[in-house]
């Protein structure tokens, strides 16, 4: 008995450390590619300089400032509020995509696939046509937020059926709320006037570009209560992963947490969404990566995957921004380039592991 | 953003789209193959010397029209008054101090032509894809990607003003430049014969040159004015006998036929050269998708395109092929096609006369710029 106790401990520890090790390195992948990615630009200032500017502004008198004229400005205005934008989204779109693969148990299920990064996009470009302004700068990200959370939900009814969501279901029903709301898109467009339109098409490509605190200062809540609330939730979906009826047994309300997750789904996406426009694949590269390395359970996934998430698309941003000079790559076509052939492969792995179109 | 204001805008969006498609064979204005062809033409004669037809629907075949127009500024490195405070286009407050490092971005390239006419030219420390003058070749490109900005980019060529409108995006970079304590003067980016002066005043205030803004308005009326009288002498006076004149604007394979309409810059363009506006007789606003049926309805005898546009659509042949509905027109039949440089035919600003020119001898005398007889 004695023995069976020590190993349970050892086992603990081992996980314990597994755990603080994963979280520590993509923290420090996090910090070096946040580095990499502020020292790294159209205007060239060396990495010395974005360090002294740095530190000048935290009141240190240390390292040399940029020596460009606009240097300094150029750092500040646009290309950190660039960087912390790229690691919100990321954050918040990998996020969202383990907590829905989580809640729907399937593999498949990401924003941009099931058609919620689309859903958010159509409601805020609503605002953006009918030039809604409610809610001062949050406008837009509010009504990203209900368009998503209407969108969730559409999918995730439509989508159940006996207690579960099939993959092939699923993959289906994107496709049909990816279809009508790209009509939606268009018939917005129609009616826009030019600006509004030029909006949209930015959007719909998915751009980093243009990024300011304003808009940083909008987000960053969204993703704070977003990743909070996931990290308090994560618990229970390991849990809902046994199958509701045990879920239920051992106390959890199955469906007050698949609303609560539903509703940090489309917040999470929103965030992401309100500004950026539509980025895909993130919500479903990083958490199966994470899965690889540490395994299905959500404690350590969720954090696991807004680290991962935020690495990605500050280096892909990175690329972005860098790869032409005087021009912006969109950033939704690095990504669904990327994403698109993971996407295929998992489609092919879920069918040999279901044996068939389960 | 008003009804007025950003017109050209749709434009910026196409181009961004079928580039990010990769349809666009011909690229945007001012890319290599237009260039090429524009300096294969490489005359523009005067409209007082040609010969025009006799009957003005006597005329079988397609014709490019170009306007060689060098930079002929109404000062040399005028000394501005400096600081200056304008109002801008959006009724923002903007105070310019300095004008050593000057960038003019637009669409078509007209803000950018008309800093050079007034003498700042070698103030200008980068260029947009449309502004093709020789004197701005060593300029960096600041829009490479179709039109879109980069506020990076834009702040690492250290400008002390931007002047800029809303044709180019996303807008955000403009506010970001702002926000990095650039003056950032916005104007209107309507572009039409109405504005002409307006505009070129506008960019000499917050260059503070002002004195040189009235002769450089001045003068552009002055050629206009002398132009459209010539036009008038060529064109039939009798409204039944003009052209019916359609713009379109085609880009690529793939059936993207746009009708430029009322608001666009197309409309005056086809009235300042004497031609019938079918847009206007139709009610047609802004810039929109073209149906085959309401194409063969306009019943075009003449069609206004951008040289670039034409090209990708594979030229005449190719865009008779992929659109029926023109065959069905008189202009099909007759092949009766102008074209013209896409940074050109819709940039108006100080070179609008030799455009109206170009365009009225490519209209009335087409034999003078094929060399031959139709």
């Amino acid at each position: 008995v004695t023995a069976a106790v020590v190993d349970h401990q050892r086992a603990g520890i081992r996980a314990l450390g597994a755990r603080v090790g994963l979280l520590g390195g993509l923290a420090i992948a996090l910090a070096v590619s946040l580095v990499l990615a502020a020292g790294h630009g159209q205007l060239d200032i060396p990495p010395s300089e974005v360090l002294g500017s740095l530190l000048h502004k935290l009141g240190l008198d240390l390292g040399p400032v940029p020596s460009h004229p606009q240097g300094e400005s150029t750092l500040w205005q646009v290309r950190f509020p660039r960087v912390v934008m790229a690691a919100l989204a990321g954050a918040a779109l990998a996020t969202a995509g383990a907590l829905m693969q989580g809640v729907f148990g399937n593999p498949l299920a990401e924003p941009g696939v099931v058609g919620v990064s689309a859903g958010a996009a159509v409601a805020a470009a609503t605002a953006i046509v009918f030039e809604l302004t409610f809610a001062g700068t949050w406008t837009v990200a509010l009504c990203a937020f209900v368009g998503g959370l209407v969108t969730t939900m559409l999918v995730y009814f439509m989508s159940r059926d006996g207690g579960r969501t099939e993959v092939v279901t699923l993959v289906l029903t994107g496709i049909a709320v990816n279809a009508v709301a790209g009509a939606a898109l268009a018939f917005l467009m129609f009616l826009g006037d030019t600006q509004a339109r030029e909006e949209i098409v930015f959007w719909q490509l998915g751009s980093l570009n243009g990024s300011r605190w304003e808009q940083v200062v909008v987000v960053l809540p969204m993703v704070a209560v977003g990743i909070g609330a996931a990290l308090v939730l994560a618990p229970k979906l390991d849990l809902l992963a046994l199958g509701d009826r045990a879920a239920r047994h051992v106390g959890v309300d199955v469906e007050r947490l698949r609303m609560s997750v539903i509703v940090v789904v489309a917040l999470l996406t929103a965030a992401a969404v309100a500004f950026c426009g539509i980025i895909s694949f993130v919500g479903l590269v990083v958490p199966h990566l994470i899965r690889l390395l540490a395994g299905p359970g959500h404690r350590l996934l969720v954090p696991a995957s807004a680290l991962g998430g935020a690495v990605l698309l500050v280096l892909a941003d990175l690329w972005a921004r860098t790869l032409v000079a005087y021009a912006d790559l969109p950033i939704g076509m690095l990504t669904a380039l990327v994403g698109g052939p993971f996407f295929f492969w998992l489609i092919r792995r879920a069918r040999r592991t279901s044996g068939g179109w389960a | 953003m008003g009804g007025g204001v950003s017109r050209a805008l749709l434009v910026c969006v196409l181009w961004g789209v079928l580039s990010a498609c990769g349809l666009s064979a011909g690229g945007a204005p001012g890319d290599e193959t237009s260039q090429a062809s524009a300096s294969d033409v490489g005359e523009s004669p005067a409209l007082a010397d040609v010969a025009p037809l006799d009957d003005v629907r006597d005329w079988e075949g397609e014709v490019t029209a170009y306007a060689d127009t060098p930079v002929d500024p109404v000062a040399e490195d005028p000394e501005p008054e400096l600081p200056v405070t304008v109002t801008d286009a959006q009724g923002t407050k903007v105070t310019v101090e300095d004008t050593s490092r000057v960038l003019a971005l637009d669409v078509y390239g007209t803000l950018s032509r008309t800093v050079y006419e007034l003498g700042l030219g070698d103030r200008l420390v980068g260029r947009d894809i449309s502004t093709d003058l020789p004197e701005a070749a060593d300029l960096p490109l600041v829009t490479q990607n179709g039109h879109e900005l980069n506020a990076e980019a834009i702040l690492g060529l250290d400008p002390t003003v931007l002047i800029t409108d809303t044709s180019l995006g996303p807008w955000d970079a403009v506010l970001q430049v702002r926000d990095a304590g650039i003056p950032v003067v916005v104007v209107d980016s309507h572009r039409g014969l109405d504005n002409v002066g307006d505009l070129i005043h506008d960019v000499a205030d917050a260059l503070g040159v002002p004195a040189q803004g009235d002769a450089l308005a001045q003068r552009t009326q002055r050629q206009v004015d002398d132009v459209t009288s010539q036009i008038a002498e060529v064109a039939p006076a009798d409204e039944g006998q003009r052209l019916r004149t359609v713009f379109l604007y085609v880009r690529g394979q793939s059936g993207v036929y746009y009708m430029f309409g009322e608001g666009s810059g197309a409309d005056s363009l086809i009235d300042a050269i004497g031609a019938y506006d079918v847009a206007e007789e139709i009610g047609w606003n802004g810039m929109k998708p073209l149906t085959d049926e309401g194409l063969i309805a306009a019943q075009p005898d003449l069609v206004l395109m951008m040289t670039g546009g034409l090209e990708s659509a594979g030229g005449v042949d190719g865009l008779l092929e992929r659109l029926p509905a023109l065959a069905e027109t008189p202009a099909g039949q007759h092949r009766r096609f102008v074209a013209m440089e896409d940074s050109q035919i819709l940039g108006f600003g100080p070179v609008t006369a030799s455009v109206l020119e170009a365009l009225a001898v490519a209209t009335y005398a087409p034999a003078a710029l094929t060399g031959g007889e139709g």
